[in-house]
């Protein structure tokens, strides 16, 4: 297992240190600062949880949660090279 | 006639679970105990509010100068008069305070305060309102959570996307996985309605403030100390200034522990004309312009093995939050949170979301968003029973908690009587034999809270604090911050504080509700009390018994191997019982022995390390008799039992009263209450045309009692008054499914809802070849 991941925003890990915590933790936490760092990633925050409310599944976290591990890669390889 | 039964009845309690009378009844019925509604101070003017007739508008102009003129008005005031707080009691959590009373920008609901007028005679004051002339720009309103969550809705407050208020997720273990485990999945929508809390005492509080700057306001509320909070932080007043004085309360039933327009605006009108202002809800109001149950849509996916093992359970819940939070945040977790009770479940996940609509605003109600979710699972379980060809108790029993059980990250069972409650109800259905035709049964079980470890005030005080003073005569001042607030609270704190002293119940006077003389206490809220505010009870009086004691051994020269307790008024060495001698005269040596100082014992209580929710976990379940008219589709509830754990009982009296209240108040949400909106406005804001359960129409209400032993709770107690509000409709549900075969996913159940579903079921059984409807149990 790696590194656990923090939240890109406040820095905070949440339970597990999973992205897929992250994640629940971004949707959870929900303010400006959180709803923007998602949109910044070319994703809707609000559509986001729109679909998380609307369709069964974890469709939402899961791909945010992409996203977070994709953006964790990038910060250790920045630290590393 | 109600029977009563005890299983495992406990040990040698003297005042415990025994016959005590409501200590507070002698002054109830001979109509001495003065309610707010009785309050009337010298010099005091009437306030009356008007009301948005608008779901949702700007507001432009407000002119009141014509309602000044008219003779008997002493003074309006609007939201210019306030601070523009925005109030709420989450101040830990600013963003969901979003409500002002008397706003001064737009009005989110039908009935909404904008002005308030004091006047010599009420009369005048309501009259005076037809004087204020406002100018509204009129708004686009959304009135449903999946209408206002849509690109295009209306946005009622800046900032809030879509109009979602508030989210909450719960989940635990890997729910795809455990889905792929299952080898049966049932999907249901379901539609739980509002309710009104319909307290015998509608909103009412009389403010007085005074030229020193310091405020006394009579109210009708849960906690005063919440109350003394939120009045300080609206009005920029130091807490210490106001004094909340709450000594008897017509019923609360969780809508009475945030601020209403009654306290407010009396409030403000004092401050403003330094006279004492009295407001009190009429019937209309305290409809329209308080705050209900919440009505949710329930999404629920459930994957069980063909032997009825639960696998995984997903729900997605949108709530109808109305205009304002209020404590719609906590019911949306809580809903949440109990949609799994009382089984355990591999795989779970929660989704909710809380949505702002232009209707009146949503909030906490006895049974805290859990008679919702019961009322969605206990159906969907009973329907997947059905689908499997399993027996619906021996599915249940087979998925059930159990003590030292641990929800996955939420909670820790401590104490379970589940499993005997499955015994008493299988007992009491055979004892029925063979039912008349046009009569079933359904089931629901469910579990709930004792008290929340929720802090979302920010109280730097103990949750619950508690006084014990002993007078010369051995008489004893109980001074507790706990609610009475009609369900027998003060009776519950002597009764603990009697058997905890070794006094008898008649030695004990209660101080409760009022912030000038008792300490602080969360108050009677999420069936917190006896766990809470009974171990600070117990505390304290255990501290004051100590202090006697110790003045007991100094005198008794006994061998220290000996112990000493109090029995009945009697100090009497443990191995020795029969050689000892009176309390009052202990008394009467300690205080000579403490220089003429009283005795004084001092308890408190705050829940660590026990968990997201509560400290301990009531477990019921429920069967009803149901018969329907199948022309009418009128349901008449013809017996029911509850199979009820609530730890030790304490108030045997006080616990048959909340047990059988709970279940007029349930069954009242299961068939009869509605609450019927068009275009914002509630359609039957009355007595006449809201229906509740009469006293002729309440079966008897049977009690087993499975007595356990919580070791978090005063004497192994835990909850016993609001759980049982949540299993009843579903119950319903579930007889009406025996009888007839119908899936009824909307509560209310309303009688041409029967009628619908029985033309329904006979179309399907038309086509699929059958003659005859349903299946009977």
């Amino acid at each position: 297992m790696g590194d656990p991941i923090i939240c890109p925003v406040c820095g905070k890990k949440a339970k597990t240190g999973s992205a897929i915590d992250c994640a629940r933790h971004m949707f959870g936490t929900g303010d400006k600062p959180h709803r923007q760092w998602v949109d910044a990633q070319g994703l809707s925050f609000i559509d986001l949880l729109i679909e998380q409310a609307t369709t069964p599944g974890n469709k939402s976290y899961e791909l945010l949660a992409e996203y977070i591990e994709k953006d964790a890669q990038k910060k250790a390889a920045e630290k590393k090279g | 006639m109600n029977k009563y039964t005890v299983i495992n009845p406990p040990s040698d309690f003297k005042v415990i679970n025994t016959h005590v009378h409501n200590i507070d009844g002698v002054a109830k019925v001979t109509g001495r105990a003065t309610y707010t509604f009785d309050v009337k101070l010298p010099n005091m003017l009437y306030g009356k509010i008007l009301r948005s007739p608008h779901p949702h508008a700007k507001i432009l102009n407000i002119d009141y100068n014509k309602a000044l003129q008219l003779r008997g008005v002493i003074g309006v005031a609007t939201g210019k008069d306030t601070l523009g707080v925005k109030q709420g009691i989450w101040r830990r959590y600013q963003d969901l305070c979003d409500e002002q009373i008397l706003p001064v920008d737009k009005v989110r609901y039908i009935g909404e305060p904008v002005a308030a007028v004091a006047a010599i005679t009420e009369e005048i004051a309501e009259q005076a309102l037809n004087l204020i002339d406002i100018d509204y720009e009129v708004l686009p309103a959304v009135y449903e959570p999946m209408e206002a969550i849509k690109k295009d809705a209306p946005e009622i407050h800046e900032g809030f996307e879509r109009n979602i208020n508030v989210t909450r997720h719960i989940e635990w273990g890997d729910v795809e996985e455990a889905f792929e485990e299952a080898e049966y999945i049932r999907e249901d929508w379901f539609k739980c309605g509002g309710q009104a809390h319909m307290c015998m005492e509608t909103r009412a509080a009389v403010s007085d403030y005074t030229p020193d700057g310091k405020l006394t306001i009579y109210h009708s509320n849960q906690s005063p100390y919440y109350m003394q909070g939120l009045m300080a932080g609206v009005l920029g007043m130091r807490e210490g200034d106001i004094r909340i004085i709450s000594t008897y309360v017509g019923g609360g039933f969780g809508g009475k522990f945030e601020l209403d327009g009654a306290i407010f605006c009396s409030a403000v009108l004092s401050k403003k004309l330094f006279r004492p202002v009295k407001i009190v809800f009429t019937r209309e109001e305290d409809f329209i312009a308080t705050k209900r149950r919440t009505p949710m849509f329930y999404y629920v996916r459930t994957g069980v093995k063909k032997d009825g093992t639960f696998c995984a359970r997903e729900a997605k819940v949108f709530t109808n939050g109305g205009a304002y939070t209020g404590m719609g945040a906590t019911a949306l977790y809580l809903t949440g949170f109990f949609h799994s009770f009382p089984y355990r479940w591999p795989g779970y996940r929660y989704d909710g979301y809380r949505v702002y609509t232009n209707t009146l605003p949503s909030t906490s109600m006895r049974g805290f968003g859990a008679p919702q979710a019961m009322w969605c699972s206990e159906q969907q379980i009973e329907w997947i029973a059905a689908d499997l060809g399993l027996d619906p108790i021996d599915m249940r029993r087979k998925n059930s908690h159990y003590e030292g059980y641990e929800v996955p990250g939420q909670a820790t069972i401590a104490s379970c009587g589940i499993d005997q409650c499955y015994d008493e109800i299988k007992k009491w259905i055979a004892s029925k034999g063979k039912l008349p035709p046009n009569r079933s049964i359904g089931l629901s079980a469910c579990g709930f809270m004792s008290g929340g470890i929720f802090n979302w005030f920010d109280t730097p005080y103990s949750f619950s604090s508690a006084v014990v003073t002993i007078n010369q005569d051995g008489t004893v001042e109980l001074h507790v911050g706990a609610q009475e607030i009609g369900q027998g609270s003060n009776t519950t704190m002597a009764i603990i504080c009697a058997e905890t002293l070794g006094v008898k119940i008649e030695d004990i006077k209660v101080h409760s509700g009022d912030t000038d003389h008792c300490p602080p206490d969360l108050g009677a809220w999420g069936s917190r009390q006896t766990l809470m505010s009974g171990n600070a009870v117990k505390m304290a009086a255990e501290d004051a018994k100590k202090q006697l004691l110790e003045f007991a051994y100094a005198q008794s020269g006994l061998n220290i191997v000996y112990d000493l307790d109090i029995k009945d008024r009697w100090v009497h060495a443990i191995a020795r019982p029969e050689r000892g001698y009176d309390y009052g005269e202990l008394v009467k040596k300690a205080l000579r022995g403490k220089d003429g100082q009283r005795i004084v014992g001092r308890g408190y209580y705050t829940p660590h390390r026990k968990g997201m929710i509560s400290p301990a976990y009531s477990y019921m379940l429920q069967g009803v008799e149901v018969e329907v008219d199948e022309e009418t589709g009128k349901i008449k509830l013809v017996d029911t039992m509850t199979a009820h754990d609530c730890g030790q009982p304490i108030n045997h009296l006080g616990l048959i009263g909340q047990l059988e209240g709970a279940f007029s108040m349930a069954a009242g949400y299961g068939y009869l209450e509605y609450m019927p909106y068009e275009d914002g406005k509630l359609m039957n804001p009355n007595l006449v045309d809201y229906k509740m359960i009469r006293a002729t129409e309440m079966p008897p209400a049977n009690i087993a009692e499975i007595d356990t032993y919580e070791p978090e709770g005063p004497y192994g107690a835990k909850e016993a008054g609001e759980g049982l509000t949540n299993p009843t409709a579903a119950a319903i549900g579930n007889a009406l499914f025996h009888r007839f075969g119908i899936q009824l996913k909307e509560c209310p159940i309303r009688p041409e809802m029967i009628l619908n579903g029985l033309k329904e079921k006979a179309g399907q059984d038309k086509a699929a070849g059958k003659d005859k409807p349903g299946k009977k149990k």
